[in-house]
């Protein structure tokens, strides 16, 4: 039963940051009908901004201070958010009105550029996080070892969720970003800017794909180039299992498939986990493609 | 009169490189060539999929995979000669075109696409995790045979470029069967209109199945002649990133047209062999290159002509 609930809890932690990375599948998805394939990796570009922003500013075997650590998660959010407005201006939006595949490569090539960009900038190899960026005191609760790191972890993805719903729920331009995910052309008849909604959507996913990316790199105290797609993968599975599109369906399915690879992983086998996170995908798939809390998108035509 | 022209010029092209290339070039150029023909191979069975049956299909290399383990396992573990594993090769590898896509053809676009990259990564998994004992685990299969024809050995290069080229060869004449033929009509309809093709009874299913069928088939058998190419056989040759590449020949070619499809190929697969020395930069030029081309060419370099009809 114990290790039921170490997994638990290290299931809750990396399913709230899928939730965060999911978010920015699902809003493009819902706006755009795009698998933003580049996503994942713009969150990885964050954990390497956040990371050299850490090092260059903390000596050798000192913990970074307070200030050094929201400083790197301000820079990552900015410098990522802004590579998401480039990335939709320059590689999407001249495709608009393509065959949606053109859209799709375009997708592929912007991942396939970022990736190796992180590469050919940072390393090839494996980058170590330094210790104690977030407050590690590890607190035993009948014998379940939850690490403060992991707490601040799902509190902060949280916050951060409940403030999108909050946003996307309750204000006129969260309202704005709905009206065009159902409807484009009435949206636009309504005098909605559609076109700064798509941006305003491309700032807020990968925003919120920063500070997972650099959960991810503090977590597990490494980042390395690549991991960008497997961790986008399970993002965007989090995303279709919730229901593509859907906001509150993002968070939900990233907890519960972090619940899940953290389960199948310590219970069924290790060196399958991935495998069987995507039979999981095809099964859902088979069953109720829409997802658990159903998908919100207009049919493209 | 211009269609015609335009297949005369492809079997002169073809007929050239045959007769060309294993006489002037030196090996590393044979060598290129016949890689290239392998590849052009699966570009062209990934465009039966998705450029004629308009079909999202993006976990390819998997078939690729199946025919080239099929041969690898078949010589190395009961010795059975390459040329002959081909026919299995192809057979095995439309079965499991068929089962894997059986379940998943009723999807929509997006959602199959995603079904596909599932199918891709848990087949890389098995390859890794040697799955019955007989994949040989992440180092794969070695010591595979070279395919011999009426028991003479085809051991130099030339020889497997030949053998190479004449199997492109077919499979152009395939396609440009499949072109002019009913089936091919039956995959633009089933892609342009599924709703307008099944009222006009087309069983949607059955040639979507049937779709990915013949091309795991045709891939099979690339796969047979890349085991023998490389006498080896590694799960690196069949990840995910593989099939993107088809699938971006497809879509930067342009979609069910064959001179597009094969330009992609020589883009995707040639090019990076010539610059061999710029490996660390390929896929981040790639990257570039296939936003650049969609922005500017959404339809895709060499876009399938509209026929008058």
């Amino acid at each position: 039963m114990e290790i039921f609930f170490q997994q638990l809890a290290n299931g809750l932690t990396v399913g709230s940051i899928y939730a965060l990375i999911a978010l920015g599948y699902t809003m493009v998805y819902g706006i755009l009908k795009l698998i933003n394939f580049a996503h994942g990796d713009l969150a990885v570009l964050g954990a390497f901004i956040g990371l050299t922003v850490i090092t260059s500013l903390t000596g050798a075997g000192a913990a970074p201070s307070h200030w050094v650590v929201i400083l790197a998660f301000v820079v990552a959010v900015l410098v990522v958010a802004i590579a998401g407005v480039l990335l939709e201006l320059t590689a999407y939006r001249p495709l608009r009105h393509a065959h949606r595949l053109s859209a799709v490569v375009s997708a592929l090539g912007a991942s396939m550029l970022l990736e190796n960009g992180i590469m050919l900038i940072w390393s090839p190899q494996t980058l170590t996080f330094p210790e104690g960026i977030l407050p590690s005191t590890n607190y035993v609760i009948g014998g379940v070892v939850l690490n403060s790191t992991q707490i601040l972890i799902v509190a902060i993805s949280f916050l951060l969720m409940l403030a999108l719903y909050l946003y996307v729920n309750k204000t006129r331009f969260g309202t704005a970003i709905r009206a065009s995910a159902i409807d484009q052309d009435a949206a636009r008849l309504m005098g909605i800017n559609v076109n700064r909604v798509i941006v305003s959507v491309f700032i807020l996913g990968p925003a919120l794909g920063a500070i997972g990316g650099l959960f991810i790199g503090i977590y597990y105290r490494q980042a390395v180039f690549d991991m960008g797609w497997i961790y986008g993968l399970n993002a965007f599975i989090a995303a279709i299992i919730g229901g593509i599109g859907n906001i509150p369906g993002a968070m939900l399915g990233g907890l519960l498939l972090g619940l899940f690879n953290s389960l199948a992983g310590g219970y069924i086998s290790s060196t399958w986990q991935e495998a069987i996170t995507f039979a999981l995908l095809i099964l859902i798939l088979l069953v109720r493609p829409t997802g658990i809390l159903g998908e919100r998108v207009a049919e493209k035509v | 009169m211009k269609k015609l022209t335009s297949t005369w010029a492809g079997l002169l092209l073809w007929v050239l490189g045959l007769l060309l290339v294993p006489l002037f070039a030196d090996n590393n150029w044979i060598f290129i060539m016949s890689y290239f023909a392998i590849y052009a191979v699966v570009s062209l069975s990934q465009d039966v999929v998705l450029g004629r049956a308009g079909m999202y299909d993006m976990g390819h290399a998997v078939y690729f995979g199946i025919g080239a383990y099929t041969t690898a396992i078949l010589n190395t573990q009961y010795g059975v000669p390459i040329l002959w594993t081909l026919p299995i090769a192809v057979v095995v590898s439309a079965l499991f075109g068929a089962l894997l896509s059986a379940p998943i053809v009723k999807l929509r676009g997006d959602y199959l696409l995603v079904a596909t990259i599932g199918f891709n990564e848990i087949f890389h998994m098995a390859l890794v995790n040697d799955v019955g004992g007989i994949t040989g685990g992440p180092d794969g299969i070695y010591g595979i045979e070279a395919p011999s024809l009426f028991g003479h050995q085809i051991m130099s290069q030339g020889g497997i470029f030949v053998l190479n080229w004449i199997l492109l060869g077919i499979v152009l004449l395939l396609m440009n069967n499949l072109e002019n033929s009913r089936l091919g009509r039956v995959f633009r309809y089933l892609k342009e209109d599924e709703l307008a093709a099944t009222t006009l009874g087309v069983n949607a299913r059955y040639y979507k199945i049937l779709a990915f069928a013949l091309g795991a088939g045709i891939a099979g058998a690339a796969g047979t002649l890349f085991t023998s190419l490389l006498q080896s056989v590694s799960p690196g040759a069949f990840v995910f990133t593989e099939s993107v590449t088809l699938f971006a020949i497809v879509i930067v070619g342009g979609q069910a047209s064959i001179p597009g499809v094969l330009l992609g190929a020589v883009l995707m697969f040639v090019v990076p062999q010539v610059f061999r020395d710029l490996a660390e930069y390929r896929y981040f030029v790639f990257g570039l290159a296939m936003i650049v081309i969609m922005v500017l060419r959404p339809q895709g370099i060499l876009p399938r002509r509209r026929r008058l009809e």
